[in-house]
């Protein structure tokens, strides 16, 4: 199982701030991101704005995941 | 001194923390939260909120590139979350050097940085309902929305 957090908007959309998945050894971001839509439909139109977190940094959509990591899906930030 | 709290930032505090021997210069950068009006709407509060503590290493991050790129004696970052009313305080950043051309270019930087790199988001509480600032999702008519 990988845990999904969702911040700002993102979490909005998904109405939840945090799921649960199982994915496949060897699963990119990319490949996590059809299962995230699957249970969250209205995330579909923020896709191109979002970057992704692995267990607390910035990780490309060609990055990895593994059971037991934590992703965080965050819109654009808008600190300050 | 990296810091994120829930509670009014004192931004006084903050300046004399970092007041020493060797620095002939403190910039203070203070965000604070602006009224914003669109036809009869006004914004009446901003909410933050942050990705920890990923949130918080960013901000240290921040403070160890300025560290690299200038002559600073002293940093320091305070970044509020939750609701923030008109005219109140977001965040602080005070920057130390020997002298003030440092101190002015690192706290800029400062700020620019967070609204990069820093995962904190803020919502927009409008009278008419809210939107999240920079991807424009809330509950405002998009037609009213900023852009």
């Amino acid at each position: 199982m990988i845990r999904v957090l969702f911040f700002g908007a993102a979490a909005d959309r998904a109405g939840t701030r945090e799921t649960e998945l199982e994915v496949e050894d060897g699963a990119t971001i990319d490949e996590v991101w059809p299962l995230l839509v699957g249970l969250h439909p209205d995330l579909t139109p923020m896709r191109d704005t979002l970057a992704f977190a692995v267990n607390g940094e910035y990780a490309r959509r060609e990055a990895v995941v593994s059971a037991g990591d934590e992703i965080a899906v965050l819109p654009p930030v808008s600190g300050g | 001194m990296f810091a994120i709290v829930e509670r009014p930032i004192d931004v006084g505090a903050v300046i004399g923390a970092a007041q020493r021997p060797d620095c002939g210069a403190i910039a203070t950068f203070v965000g604070t939260t602006r009224i914003d009006e669109s036809g009869d709407a006004s914004v009446e509060y901003l909410e933050y909120e942050a990705y920890r503590p990923m949130a918080d290493r960013k901000l240290e991050e921040i403070g160890a590139e300025i560290s690299d790129r200038w002559d600073v004696g002293h940093v320091s970052i305070v970044h509020r979350l939750g609701r923030v009313n008109p005219g109140e305080a977001s965040v602080a950043i005070v920057v130390a050097s020997p002298r003030r051309g440092p101190a002015f270019e690192a706290s800029r930087y400062a700020i620019e940085r967070i609204k990069e790199v820093v995962p904190i988001w803020k919502r927009e509480v409008w009278s008419d309902g809210y939107v999240w600032v920079g991807s424009q999702v809330g509950t405002r008519e998009p037609a009213t929305g900023r852009p």
